[in-house]
């Protein structure tokens, strides 16, 4: 037998009638918190708030105490000269390959498999991506993450997606292999669309980010400014143009508890260990597989080909087009590498945002195409899109401001 | 975000019986499953970590249980993409146990997906969670009466602490086929006994 | 006979507690408004006994101070009749902010205060340099954090009475 849906309400009703009671409840401290929370005039700056005090943490923990208090040290003070005392033969391709560069003082600089691969995907981002994902569990657990959602929600609303959305983009400034998944979140494909092309586009992830606060710290502020801008312009952009609908968001907000540490605890062992599995490998081979261009000339060939392009469209200069295209497999390293080309401020802005927003990197790349290939191709034209005004819009800014 | 996961039916173990555990997003199933299994589950606050469904097996009496912890829906007409994998789920696995679960502070929402999943004629079980939160609210929800008027086992749970998982879990082989048409003579006040359960029904904590 | 006494002291427009958060609100909110113009450059870096501003960085000074400001206003808007749940909830809401500031200023002072000096070789840092990280200065709102948990009565008064 089977029943409308109003036929169906109708016996629900009848049946919490006849079996739940509810006695007189006294509102809470907690209640009213976690009302202002909501409440756009209390919760923006709460939201403000809690934000600052993700960043705070993370930067100390992540910069502070770990890469640059311990890793830095260590890795320069005595991983890389030991790989350059104990690798035989510096003229090799093998040394190339996997040591680099014999006169660096730096794992910066180095750009073998085992010394900046090594230091970037230990040194670097897994102290970033832990403290991170220990900051998101805890947001998650007691409760915030929801309330930030309905909050949220007005502006995401905006660029065709709703306050849901939050979530893939604060886990995609840990990583966007575990963002994309979370896309799933959203209900329509149009939403899904949107969100993977903007996470691929302009959210940068943890090791992105702790590249950039370690090698440009001055200028973080102000890549975040063009990347941010970037995302509300061509979300609103995108939603425009695709068609499909936004559904309102359906949320469920529970009351605020503390989390239990057991479950943050296995949370955050899945997901790092996730990171280290499938994002750890990517760093490694893909810088392998740049040096392997690099020995091949290919990187050079593509260079000359599309120099032209990016000196004069994007008005950075014709050095940066190596580490541009090397970050199809690595965009951390590519800032890294763009750092110790000497630039003015304005190019280094450019070339570092047009590096973050140009392409995904591969491992992002091989779950977009497990949520379908159509969307990927889709994805990547868009890409190419906005790179090409994006760019050429950030050019002409500079231009105007007599800077570039 | 990479909790053990199935990669469509074709995985699912067979042996022994199938449990669904079904239910609206946050009403605790993660951490009913946890405590069932003591399996790699993520318990979490938002939608989204379940839509890569997890399983687990366990043994009460001496029987094997797979026990599949379906993404959170409201309704069995799907909104979005882990809904679909719900209402996939049921479709693929007919002859499945489906346990479902309710949030004790908002029996209503549950209960509509509850209905729908009777009218499809599968045998259930009802476990009224989160009873701790609905202490806490003052709401009282008469366990004997919502198994009267359901005809299936329903067991209060509390799966933070662990309360009623071992009665959950024992009432398993007793879920049933409810009788929808008999559900809604009984709420008009036609009674139609139905001893078998009404037996158990007195205590109301079994 | 005893809920109503509760119930008058409840609605009481100004009481002391009323007239103790307020002073902390127009502190933190001084505090917020001087962190914002130091940045800016109104004032090349303030720095008064144990206290200092140094306005050094967007990050923590405008955006933290932002932060300040917004808690110091939460806190005056709860100052009256605030015994009562709805305005006691503004108050902690603003403690909570300068808890969070607070707690992520020592939490950075900790960070650096574990590993040794760059140029050293050492991997931590010695005990007397450890503890002379925690030396003063302190920002506005480590100096303020103390003074603020008065407003833990406001919640303990709204958790005995709820059972």
């Amino acid at each position: 037998m089977v029943f409308s849906s109003d036929a169906r309400w109708e016996m629900v009703d009848a049946i919490t009638r006849q079996t739940v009671t509810y006695g007189t409840y006294k509102h809470t401290l907690g209640d009213v918190l976690g009302d202002l929370t909501v409440k756009p005039l209390t919760g923006i700056p709460v939201a403000f708030a809690a934000l600052y005090a993700f960043w705070s943490v993370f930067t100390s923990f992540a910069g502070t105490l770990m890469t640059d208090g311990f890793m830095v040290k260590f890795f320069d003070g005595f991983w890389l000269p030991w790989m350059q005392s104990v690798w035989p033969d510096p003229a090799s391709w093998h040394y190339f390959l996997f040591v680099g560069n014999p006169a660096a003082d730096t794992c910066f600089e180095a750009f073998g498999m085992l010394t900046s691969g090594l230091f970037v995907s230990i040194g670097v981002v897994l102290p970033a991506v832990l403290v991170f994902y220990l900051m998101m569990t805890l947001l998650e657990d007691s409760g915030y993450l929801p309330r930030l959602a309905v909050l949220m929600d007005s502006v995401l609303h905006r660029i065709g997606l709703h306050g849901y959305a939050i979530v893939p983009i604060i886990l995609g400034l840990g990583c966007n292999v575990p963002a994309v998944t979370a896309t799933r979140i959203l209900e329509t494909k149009k939403q899904r669309f949107i969100m993977m092309t903007l996470l691929a586009l302009f959210i940068p992830c943890g090791a992105q980010l702790g590249i950039m606060m370690s090698v440009l710290p001055d200028l973080v502020g102000i890549v975040m400014l063009c990347l941010i801008v970037g995302f509300c312009i061509f979300g609103f952009v995108l939603n425009k143009v695709i068609p499909g609908e936004n559904p309102e968001i359906l949320v469920d907000v529970p009351r605020y508890h503390w989390p239990v540490k057991e479950y943050v605890a296995k949370k955050l062992w899945n997901r790092t260990k996730g990171f280290l599995k499938e994002a750890v490998p990517f760093v490694l081979f893909g810088i392998l597989v740049v040096n392997l261009l690099y020995l091949g000339g290919v990187i050079q060939g593509l260079a000359n080909l599309l120099e032209p392009v990016f000196v004069t469209w994007f008005g950075v200069p014709k050095e940066t087009v190596g580490p541009l295209i090397a970050a199809f497999l690595r965009k951390d390293l590519a800032i890294a590498q763009l750092s110790t080309i000497p630039m003015t401020t304005y190019q280094m802005v450019a070339s570092v945002v047009l590096v973050t927003i140009y392409f995904p990197c591969v491992a992002t790349f091989v779950v977009m195409l497990r949520e379908g290939w159509k969307e990927l191709i889709a994805a990547i034209v868009v890409l190419f899109v906005v790179v090409f005004i994006y760019g050429g819009i950030i050019h002409g800014i500079g231009i105007l401001l007599g800077v570039a | 975000m990479t909790e053990e996961k199935a990669k469509g039916n074709a995985d699912l173990p067979e042996k022994g019986t199938t449990v669904l555990m079904l239910g609206n997003p946050n009403v605790g199933k993660s951490a009913l499953f946890n405590r069932m299994t003591g399996a790699n589950a993520i318990v979490s606050n938002y939608p989204g970590t379940t839509v890569d469904f997890t399983s687990g097996t366990f043994i009460e009496g001496g029987h094997t249980y797979t026990i599949i912890d379906v993404p959170g829906t409201y309704s069995l007409e799907p909104r979005d993409a882990a809904e679909e994998v719900a209402v996939r789920m049921l479709r693929d696995s007919p002859d499945a146990t489906v346990m479902i679960v309710l949030d004790a502070t908002k029996t209503d929402r549950g209960l509509y997906v509850a209905l729908e999943v009777m009218e499809r004629g599968m045998p259930c079980i009802v476990a009224v969670n989160m009873m701790d939160a609905a202490h806490e609210k003052k709401i009282t929800v008469d366990i004997a009466e919502l198994q009267r008027i359901l005809g299936v086992p329903v067991v209060s749970t509390t799966a933070t602490s662990g309360e009623g998982v071992r009665d959950l879990a024992e009432m398993l082989r007793k879920a049933k086929v409810a009788d929808i048409g008999a559900i809604a003579q009984r709420l008009r006040g036609e009674e139609q006994e139905r001893e078998s359960v009404r037996g158990c029904g007195g205590c109301g904590g079994c | 006979m005893e809920q109503n006494e509760s119930k008058e002291q409840n609605e009481q427009k100004i009481t002391l507690i009323g007239i103790y958060v307020a002073l902390l609100g127009l502190v933190t909110l001084a505090f917020g408004i001087a962190d914002i113009l130091v940045w800016a450059g109104i004032r090349p870096g303030i720095q008064v006994g144990i206290l200092a501003i140094a306005g050094d960085d967007f990050f923590r000074w405008a955006w933290g101070g932002f932060i300040m400001i917004c808690a110091g206003l939460f806190m005056l808007a709860g100052s009256t009749r605030v015994a009562t749940l709805q305005q006691s909830a503004k108050v902690v809401l603003g403690g909570v902010l300068v808890w969070l500031i607070a707690g992520t200023d020592i939490f950075a002072r900790l960070c650096v205060a574990i590993p040794a000096d760059v140029a050293s070789p050492a991997f931590f840092n010695s005990l007397s340099g450890f503890l002379a990280a925690f030396a003063p200065p302190y920002t506005p709102a480590v100096l303020l954090f103390p003074f603020t948990l008065g407003i833990l009565y406001l919640i303990w008064i709204h958790d005995t009475d709820d059972s």
